[in-house]
């Protein structure tokens, strides 16, 4: 129970990244990640 | 001081020599270096002109402008705007270097507007022969409307000759242009500025306006002036322009720069490394060399990486108990991370050679020796700047475009970017290239690997120049430029200033791109492990479909792994779109990577390992074994052999996998219409190669 707690809490924070990242900031400086830019 | 002392100003451009021309005249001996910044304090000193007339000499800190910048530069302007200062000159030297005559004429015509007789000492000529440089110095002095000499304060050349100068300076008569330039700038303006007080020269009223100067003017009645800040730093930016251009005409009678002529080690290296054909062949070299390396060097630590992640995979697995979070640690967690450490040595190692090369000055000679390419294909010669910062990253290289002063050249460049391979290209065709390649040597040293990667790079580049030209034919937008560069000194590269680089870059590509690699592998690992309803019936399928056969209980587990990934979310979704990816010879688990990677193309390599570790019962190696070891289950032949790696390879080298890239272009051009261009463009061009290169090898 307390192992799937766990996961499920890592998945969601990992999809409120991805989502902040492309979704909400695509269109910011663009430096964003995979871009191996600073 | 007697009668007969005379007040002399030294005046320069920073690294010009001032400080040994001060030495020469005063006898004294200040500190001299090769670097800018040596005076940063006025320093005085007594010249004996004749039996009878001495000069005080007082040098001032170098300055590229009267207009100051930072505090040092600001001593020259303090002492010029008070005549009745004790240091207020009666004549200025303003000395220039002869490699930069126009940069220090700029000093010059603002000095000379100031109204003081002002003198030209034009420092290491002994230099100018060696340089292919020559002066007509009666035109020069003509133009200029003064004396002009010739000097060296190294060899001690042309000082006596300065002396003179100085000794019947009475001759010279204080000069001012400043009405001309104003007269182009804005008459009006000019007008009312110069009825604040008609007495007072015009160039010393704009100077009060603009520098707070010369304090005798009162700033009540200017006030009307100093309203709009804006207007004012647009004059002064025209002002600018307008010196620049009679500098121009003046250095254009009187000076000549012949590179053929030139005999020093400098001259004779640029000679080598730009001429028309050993400079392409010497590029071609580096850049062989340059990738020959990266493989050489990068396989032992890879290697060392990857087999240290799949050590951790086993270990967790032993040390933690059975469960969901041990399972996304090991598959997905673990295997995301090594998904982008292991590229950190080939990251470095190319970082580490670019830096190597900008630092010691070659960069900039490809830059000219790529222009001639360039502008035959649509582009400016400063187009060569993006496409190669663009192996870094197109991001940085599509901003870098703003140098670009002709927009259809601009957007050309811009259009063309993504093709150069970026650092995000580098992980997949690393990978691939190991499966599909063999490792060996050609011709005795070259390493196939590497010249594979090097002929992916030309691929990424020569792409970039012919749609150049093809976009050149096609946009209809009527433009015109032009491309000035100054050359830095060839010198050693300064250690340090590349490892910080390399760090940086490093850091970058690790923190930045590691982070959406490591969460794209986490919800990866969750939609290739769930699934809807009949993906918990799998292992009980599975089992009565081979009930009456004889398979080992390592292969029947096998088997329900490969089937439940089949039927996990991720799995229908690559199913979905297989018959797509199906003709370049992809199959529905690399049409997976297709789709997450369109985030960042690195994250293809990640998503492998992803699928791969949850498809395999035991770890059973490293990623690229893995990849390896895949079936295609039609033909019972590995999945990557060299028809799909190669489709692969040539999909990736021209799609516009990339949302940032997209998302920065729409800035840049104000419009969705480019971005969507560059991505059905692109998308369709990688497709349709892809299909052709697989059909034609398989």
């Amino acid at each position: 129970m307390i192992q799937e707690i766990i996961t499920y809490s890592i998945i969601a924070l990992a999809i409120l990244f991805l989502g902040r990242k492309f979704i909400f900031k695509s269109k910011n400086n663009g430096c964003d990640p995979g871009c191996g830019c600073s | 001081m007697g009668k007969n002392n005379i007040q002399v100003s030294l005046i320069g451009n920073p690294n010009t020599g001032k400080t040994s021309l001060f030495n020469k005249l005063t006898g004294l001996n200040q500190k001299v270096g090769n670097y800018p910044g040596i005076t940063v304090d006025k320093k005085q000193g007594v010249c004996n002109l004749s039996s009878k007339n001495k000069a005080i000499i007082t040098d001032l800190p170098g300055t590229y402008s009267i207009n100051p910048t930072s505090l040092d530069e600001s001593v020259v302007l303090k002492v010029l705007e008070n005549p009745t200062g004790k240091n207020y000159p009666d004549v200025i030297i303003v000395v220039s270097d002869v490699e930069n005559l126009k940069r220090n004429l700029l000093l010059f015509t603002q000095v000379q507007d100031v109204g003081i007789p002002t003198v030209l000492a034009i420092n290491m000529a002994d230099e100018m022969d060696k340089k292919g440089i020559s002066i007509d110095v009666p035109g020069l002095e003509k133009a200029l409307e003064t004396k002009v000499i010739l000097i060296s304060a190294k060899k001690n050349t042309g000082i006596q000759e300065l002396k003179s100068v100085l000794e019947n300076y009475k001759v010279l008569k204080p000069v001012t242009n400043f009405s001309e330039v104003a007269k182009r700038i804005d008459v009006s303006f000019f007008d009312a500025l110069q009825k604040v007080n008609p007495e007072k020269p015009l160039y010393h009223l704009w100077l009060s306006a603009t520098q707070q100067s010369f304090r005798d003017v009162n700033k009540e009645d200017l006030s009307d002036f100093l309203d709009d800040v804006s207007k004012l730093k647009k004059y002064q930016h025209k002002e600018t322009i307008y010196r620049y251009q009679r500098i121009n005409n003046i250095l254009k009678e009187n000076y000549n720069l012949d590179k053929s002529k030139a005999k020093d080690l400098r001259s004779k290296l640029d000679k080598v490394f730009t001429h028309k054909i050993f400079g392409y062949f010497i590029f071609l070299s580096v850049l062989v060399l340059m990738f020959q390396s990266i493989y050489e060097w990068a396989s032992i630590p890879m290697d060392f990486i990857d087999n240290s992640f799949g050590s951790l995979v086993e270990y967790t697995k032993s040390i933690m108990p059975e469960g969901m979070f041990t399972d996304l640690l090991t598959d997905g967690i673990i295997a995301g991370i090594g998904g982008v450490v292991i590229f950190i040595p080939q990251i470095a190692i190319l970082y580490f050679l670019i830096a190597f090369l900008e630092e010691s000055g070659y960069m900039s000679r490809v830059v000219f020796l790529m222009d001639k390419i360039m502008r035959r294909f649509g582009m400016s010669g400063k187009s060569i700047v993006p496409l190669i910062s663009g192996t870094a990253c197109a991001i940085p290289a599509v901003m870098a475009t703003r140098t670009i002063s002709s927009w259809k050249e601009r957007l050309i460049t811009i259009l063309v970017t993504p093709f150069t391979t970026c650092a995000a290209r580098l992980p997949v065709y690393a990978i691939l290239i190991a499966i599909i390649i063999p490792d060996k040597k050609v011709l005795g040293v070259l390493n196939l690997q590497g010249l594979t990667l090097l002929a992916l790079y030309a691929l990424g580049f020569f792409t970039a120049v012919i749609s150049a030209y093809v976009l050149h034919k096609i946009l209809k937008i009527k433009s015109k430029s032009f491309f000035v560069m100054e050359m830095p000194e060839y010198k050693l590269p300064s250690f340090k200033n590349i490892i910080f680089t390399v760090l940086e870059k490093t850091k970058t590509f690790v923190v930045d791109a590691g982070k959406v690699i490591l969460a794209i592998s986490i919800v990866l690992w969750f939609l290739a492990t769930h699934g809807p309803s009949s993906y918990d019936k799998v292992e009980e399928e599975v089992r009565e479909e081979i009930v009456l056969s004889e398979f080992s209980e390592e292969e029947i587990a096998q088997k329900i792994a490969s089937k439940k990934l089949e039927k996990s979310y991720i799995g229908i979704a690559g199913k979905t779109i297989e018959p797509i990816v199906k003709p370049l010879g992809f199959d529905w688990k690399i049409g997976i990577g297709l789709i997450t990677s369109f985030a960042a193309r690195e994250v293809f390599v990640g998503t492998l390992a992803t699928i791969y570790s949850i498809e395999g019962v035991e770890d059973e190696g490293t990623i690229k074994e893995r990849m390896e070891a895949e079936v295609n289950p039609d033909t019972g032949k590995k999945r990557f052999n060299f028809a799909t790696g190669m489709s692969l390879l040539i999909f990736y080298a021209f799609a516009m996998q990339c949302m940032a890239t997209l998302a920065i272009v729409k800035r840049e051009t104000n419009s969705w219409k480019w971005p969507l261009v560059q991505l059905f463009g692109m998308g369709i061009l990688a497709y349709v190669s892809a299909l052709i290169t697989f059909q034609i090898l398989r």
